[in-house]
């Protein structure tokens, strides 16, 4: 009994160690411009504040005008505690531009959602060509050397358990026989 | 699951519906997940790359099958402690069966949490290829992966003792075997979603999380542990059911009072919307009234075995007791379904 209280006290102490400080999952709470606002000019930039810090990690903003171009200058988003924002390129149509986001929460999880403006007078501007490519390609070069997917590791993990398991546990069998 | 019944199966010598519980249990699980999932289905956001159907619905599967290991590893740790160490010629088989089945649990355990932070690593930057380096910049950057080594790590230390134990017998002692199972639960717990920083509650909803976990793995594993093991002999049924009753009596309590205040909490702290109107009108909130619902079942069930059976059990009659357990046992898959999915669903409609 006094071992198993020790091993939870210890157990308690390891979990406020690991504990960080934040846990939410996030929530928008408000956006510059705000969801549904109408604009005679188009914004330079977008922000989109959250109930709780963001994470960094791939935060992605994107801003999709009314043919379906990309308007945003990068999808990495710059974060700052409990906002998000990225660059607009100047806007082009007039119409509804839809904003759509997905940023990695206090607690690690990844949020997704949109809110949308409506451009009604129409700018000069053009729409950034690739846009979607930016975001995945900016990260990804480095990872070539660990060329296997991960899940072939993990099915060597368990292929080589099993065998070894299986191995000493026969092994274990006939002392276990010939002690009882 | 297979891996397990097939090479635990002959030398126990048990009649094959011992093994039905891992089928209720392994069923119930897969069906809260897809159920859960069909409740939090987002619509797909313009221009945003996001995470594959096979990572939507392995992310919580892998989730589900740590916690049904996990739960069968701690179950079979404690069997030893519902038997009693008085009458080691008696129970001698049955705690090498609950050994040998923990081993084995324990190597699932492990896989899946592997496979778990493959999965969240997946669903962190989707469109990019899971590669041995995107794992670690993920646990570097996010605390559920530091968490999911940890548990990793401890299901290998597991393994390691689980061995020992199966070749040395209760030389290894239980208490080490529960301590290494149940500090592995806590962990996940910590970094999951519990309370807003800013709050004043922070700590008691992540001791309450912690509660609640265990509340519900020590109710469901000690149940599994039990029925599987001493399912077919009633003269051990007679002596660990009430010990076992007794300890599930307490744990179906705190899970439910630990969940119900967690569940409330995170709709509470959710802006923009009251907690009772977000409870029916969002994913999270109708999760949660699925895991009530399972919650209330499974204690109904696990009611009728504590005031109805169990008097004739300790008399070592011949009682349905396993098919109760069984119904049980599913049940609470079920929950533990729903609940892989709602760690990480967010609280919007």
């Amino acid at each position: 009994m006094r071992r198993l209280l020790i091993g939870c006290a210890l157990a308690g102490a390891a979990v406020f160690g690991l504990a960080t400080p934040a846990f939410a999952h996030n929530v928008l709470v408000g956006s510059n411009p705000a969801d549904g606002a109408r604009l005679a000019t188009g914004p330079t930039s977008v922000e989109l504040d959250f109930n709780a810090p963001v994470q960094n990690g791939p935060n992605v903003i994107t801003v999709i005008g009314p043919g379906g171009g990309h308007w945003e200058q990068t999808q990495n988003a710059t974060v700052d505690g409990d906002t998000v924002a990225t660059s607009v390129a100047p806007l082009g149509p007039a119409g509804v531009y839809t904003v759509g986001y997905r940023i990695i929460s206090a607690d690690g999880h990844p949020v997704q959602g949109e809110v949308t403006f409506t451009l009604t007078k129409a700018g000069n501007g053009k729409a950034v060509a690739g846009g979607t490519a930016a975001g995945p390609a900016a990260s990804g070069g480095g990872s070539g050397s660990g060329g296997l997917p991960v899940w072939v590791w993990i099915v060597g993990v368990l292929v080589l358990l099993g065998i070894g398991v299986v191995v000493v546990l026969r092994m274990g069998r006939r002392t276990e026989d010939t002690a009882g | 699951m297979s891996a397990r019944t097939t090479t635990v199966a002959p030398r126990a010598g048990a009649p094959a519906t011992r093994y039905a519980l891992f089928g209720c249990i392994g069923v119930g699980a897969p069906a809260g997940v897809l159920a859960a999932l069909a409740l939090t289905t987002t619509a797909a956001v313009p221009g945003i790359v996001e995470p594959g159907a096979a990572v939507v619905v392995g992310l919580p599967l892998a989730r589900a099958l740590l916690d049904l290991s996990a739960l069968t590893t701690v179950g079979m740790s404690l069997l030893p402690k519902f038997v009693g160490f008085d009458q080691p010629e008696r129970t001698a088989k049955a705690t090498a069966v609950a050994r040998r089945v923990a081993v084995w649990s324990s190597v699932l355990w492990l896989v899946a949490a592997l496979a778990s932070l493959e999965f969240q690593t997946a669903n962190f930057s989707p469109g990019q290829p899971v590669t041995l380096s995107a794992i670690g910049d993920y646990v570097r950057e996010i605390g559920s992966g530091q968490a999911l080594l940890i548990v990793a790590g401890c299901a290998l230390l597991y393994l390691v003792i689980g061995v020992l134990a199966v070749r040395r017998g209760e030389t290894v002692p239980a208490e080490l075997r529960i301590t290494v199972s149940m500090f592995a639960l806590l962990p996940l717990p910590a970094t999951g979603h519990a309370a807003d920083a800013a709050s004043a509650w922070h700590d008691l909803t992540m001791i309450s999380m912690e509660l609640h976990v265990v509340g519900a793995v020590l109710w469901t594993g000690g149940l599994l542990a039990v029925i599987m093991v001493l399912g077919t002999n009633r003269a051990l049924l007679a002596d660990a059911l009430p010990g076992y009753s007794k300890l599930a009596t307490v744990c179906v309590f705190l899970t439910a009072v630990t969940g119900a205040l967690n569940g409330w909490f995170e709709l509470y702290l959710t802006p923009g919307v009251h907690w009772y109107v977000a409870l029916f009108a969002t994913g999270y909130g109708r999760i949660l009234i699925g895991k009530i619902i399972c919650v209330a079942a499974a204690g109904l069930l696990g009611a009728h075995v504590r005031f109805r059976l169990l008097p004739a059990i300790r008399q070592r009659k011949a009682t349905a007791v396993a098919g109760w357990a069984a119904a049980e046992v599913a049940v609470m898959g079920v929950a533990f379904g729903l609940a892989a999915v709602l760690v990480q669903a967010p609280v919007v409609s």
